[in-house]
């Protein structure tokens, strides 16, 4: 079932390190978020009130310039009648030649809208612009005019650049000459300030694309390391599994050599050697019966003898790789043959108890139980000095178990520290079976060992059904 | 002269199986009337070839020598059964007594054992190897195992199946299903359907199996 993880699912490794990767980036393009945000809103503070400030002062240095010009000419005006033309012509002349910088001009309007000075655009003086807009269809002579009449104040609107003929933004002052019913005023181009303005805007957009592109690469490195040494560990951990393994295989092959290296010796110093001895015999009883020898029958006979005893070690021999009776009739009849062949050979006095139920385990359970029995009864025979041994095998609710126990010297005398490969390969085996394999002290010295195998890996009552069943 | 006493050989290795029949047709008194590779085809044919004595061989695939036995003995008590094995373990020969064969012999003893065997249990007498006889004498310590037939059967009647409905499972009869029960609950010291169940239940025979209860 874990076997089953889909091969999509991330390995243990990859998931610490998207565990460690996905909060940092999310972190910081949070940052990031917020840094730019602070930052923007910042620049755009400070960058208004620059523009405000800047305005503002244009606008102070205009109505500067009309009042000084009209404080200027109070002395004409103010002396003056309305249809004083004299005065008026003296004080339109002045007012045109007082032009400043590239731009800078007073203009004259009567309250009619009639240009009066205009010494930038000549071609305007003495027509009437009552009603001119600019070309976004704001109200320009008209609303001057008014502006004047109401006691001076501000306008902004598009103009072309005298200069230049481009169209930009201007904010005038004008105030009024009542009697005389002029409006008088001035303006200035303020197109200079907002393309300032708009570039300072862009530095600090500029600015803030470079603060994420810092942020962003300052990530990337982060998560750089982080992959890094993540694939490192990786790496290393694999490095010693793969050592593990190589070390757990070499194990295994070991064991099938000196295991086949043992059945090779048997079968050629001892199979081998009857066999060889039966030929003989089968010759020498040929040689006779061709020879007409009466006493054939002796070869034969020894012939016979041996065949048999060749049988018998063949037998003895298939029995050592793997006990018939673990396959034949289950694992109970197997360890009762190995509990009393133990006692006859050892001499301890040994018992086994088991449920009348057979063959209910499948075969991985059986041949892995019946193997921890072999390893434990041979730890009890080199290393427990044990007098008495109880083996017992029963089915439960949750599944079987093995239990040995002896009443030895307790854990074999702490072999576990030394020669504890028996118990590892009984540890294993459980594990593989999704087992459990424990070793405790028995109470009054000695050692048990209980080895539990799931219920998965007993058999299904159907499958235990070797009758035939004629009507299916 | 009596007639020649039928015997049937059932083994799944061809020249153990010529072997036995070459040597047994040396002698007068003897009819080999079939010889057959598996323990089904003797459940099948034995009764239309009608042989006095089986001589089983233990290991065969699908259906083994002790179910084969069973199931033979099922429909012909008082046939007399010989197991023909390589092994002389003891517990194969108490298995094989407990499933109601007559006889246990290895293969590999004198040819002479055979015919002996055969005129043994034709006197209505147990015969075991020699070598065999000292360990087979039946443990009073242990309780008996059940047999093959027994555990199928306590299985079918765990699960709450009536004699009848086993019988027809099985294909025997509802007389030889309670025979089989009444065994069962000897060897277990069991006295109630529900405690078989019980039994069975508290020894993990039931569970994982599919088996709801």
């Amino acid at each position: 079932m874990r076997r089953l993880f889909s091969r999509l699912a991330p390995t243990y490794a990859q998931k610490l390190t998207l565990l460690a990767a996905v909060p940092l980036v999310l972190a910081v393009a949070g940052i990031a978020i917020v840094v730019a945000l602070q930052a923007k809103a910042l620049a755009d503070r400070e960058i208004n009130t620059l523009e405000n400030q800047l305005i503002a002062a244009k606008k102070v240095e205009l109505r500067n310039y009309v009042t000084q010009a009209r404080n200027g000419f109070y002395f004409v005006y103010g002396s003056a009648s309305p249809q004083d033309d004299a005065a008026k012509a003296q004080v339109t002349q002045i007012l045109s030649a007082m032009i400043y910088g590239d731009e800078g001009q007073f203009f004259v309007y009567d309250f009619d809208g009639t240009a009066l000075v205009s010494p930038r655009e000549t071609d305007r003086i003495n027509r009437n612009f009552s009603g001119e807009t600019d070309s976004s269809g704001t109200p320009v002579v008209n609303e001057l005019i008014r502006i004047a009449r109401d006691g001076g104040g501000y306008h902004t609107y598009l103009w072309r650049k005298p200069s230049t003929g481009v169209e930009a933004q201007m904010i005038t002052y004008v105030t009024s000459f009542p009697s005389w019913r002029w409006a008088v005023g001035t303006g200035v181009f303020i197109d200079d300030i907002l393309s300032s303005v708009a570039s300072a805007r862009a530095d600090v957009l500029a600015r803030v694309q470079r603060t994420f592109l810092y942020i962003g690469a300052i990530t990337l490195a982060a998560l750089f390391l982080v992959f890094g040494t993540g694939m490192l560990v990786n790496l290393r951990e694999r490095r010693l599994a793969d050592a593990k393994l190589k070390k757990l295989t070499q194990r295994v092959f070991d064991a099938q050599e000196e295991e086949r290296g043992r059945v090779a010796r048997e079968l050629h110093d001892g199979i081998s050697q009857i066999l060889v001895g039966v030929r003989y015999a089968l010759e020498n009883a040929r040689r006779r019966l061709d020879r007409g020898d009466r006493r054939a029958a002796d070869p034969l006979g020894k012939g016979i003898d041996s065949l048999g005893q060749a049988i018998s070690e063949v037998r003895r021999i298939s029995r050592d790789l793997r006990p018939g009776v673990l396959d034949d009739l289950g694992l109970g009849p197997a360890l009762k043959t190995l509990v009393d062949e133990f006692s006859a050979r050892t001499g301890i006095a040994c018992q086994f108890n088991t449920v009348v139920f057979r063959n209910r385990l499948d075969n991985d359970a059986k041949i892995a139980l019946y193997r921890i029995a072999q390893e434990a009864l041979t730890n009890i025979e080199r290393h427990a000095g044990a007098s008495k041994v109880i083996v017992d095998l029963r089915g439960h609710r949750q599944g079987a178990t093995l239990e040995i126990s002896d009443n030895g010297r307790g854990i074999y005398g702490g072999i576990q520290s030394s020669g504890g490969l028996g118990l590892r390969n009984m540890q294993e085996r459980m594990d593989q079976l999704g087992g459990t394999l424990s070793l405790v002290a028995a109470q009054g010295g000695g050692t048990r060992i209980k080895a539990t195998v799931p219920l998965t890996h007993l058999l299904p009552p159907e499958s235990s059904l070797t009758t035939p069943a004629p009507n299916s | 002269m009596t007639n020649p006493v039928k015997v049937m050989i059932v083994d799944d290795h061809p020249m153990v199986a010529e072997g036995i029949q070459s040597i047994l047709e040396s002698y007068d008194d003897i009819q080999v009337v079939g010889c057959l590779s598996n323990g089904r085809a003797a459940i099948d044919q034995f009764e239309a070839l009608d042989p006095d004595v089986i001589l089983m061989d233990l290991n065969m695939p699908d259906v083994g020598g002790l179910s084969a036995t069973e199931i033979v003995l099922e429909r012909r008590p008082d046939m007399r059964i010989v197991i023909l094995s390589m092994h002389d373990n003891p517990e194969y020969i108490s298995s094989a007594l407990s499933h109601g064969a007559m006889g246990y012999i290895l293969k590999d003893v004198p040819t002479d054992e055979i015919k002996l065997a055969i005129d043994q249990v034709m006197q209505g007498q147990r015969y075991l190897c020699t070598g065999a006889q000292g360990s087979l004498e039946p443990k009073d310590t242990a309780r008996e195992a059940l047999t093959e037939r027994e555990q199928t059967i306590l299985l079918e009647l765990a699960q709450g199946r009536a004699n009848k409905e086993v019988a027809a499972i099985l294909d025997i009869s509802v007389r030889t299903v309670e025979t089989h029960r009444k065994n069962i609950k000897r060897k277990l010291g069991i006295s109630s359907t529900a405690g078989l169940t019980r039994y069975a239940m508290e020894h993990g025979v039931l569970q994982g199996t599919g088996v709801r209860i």
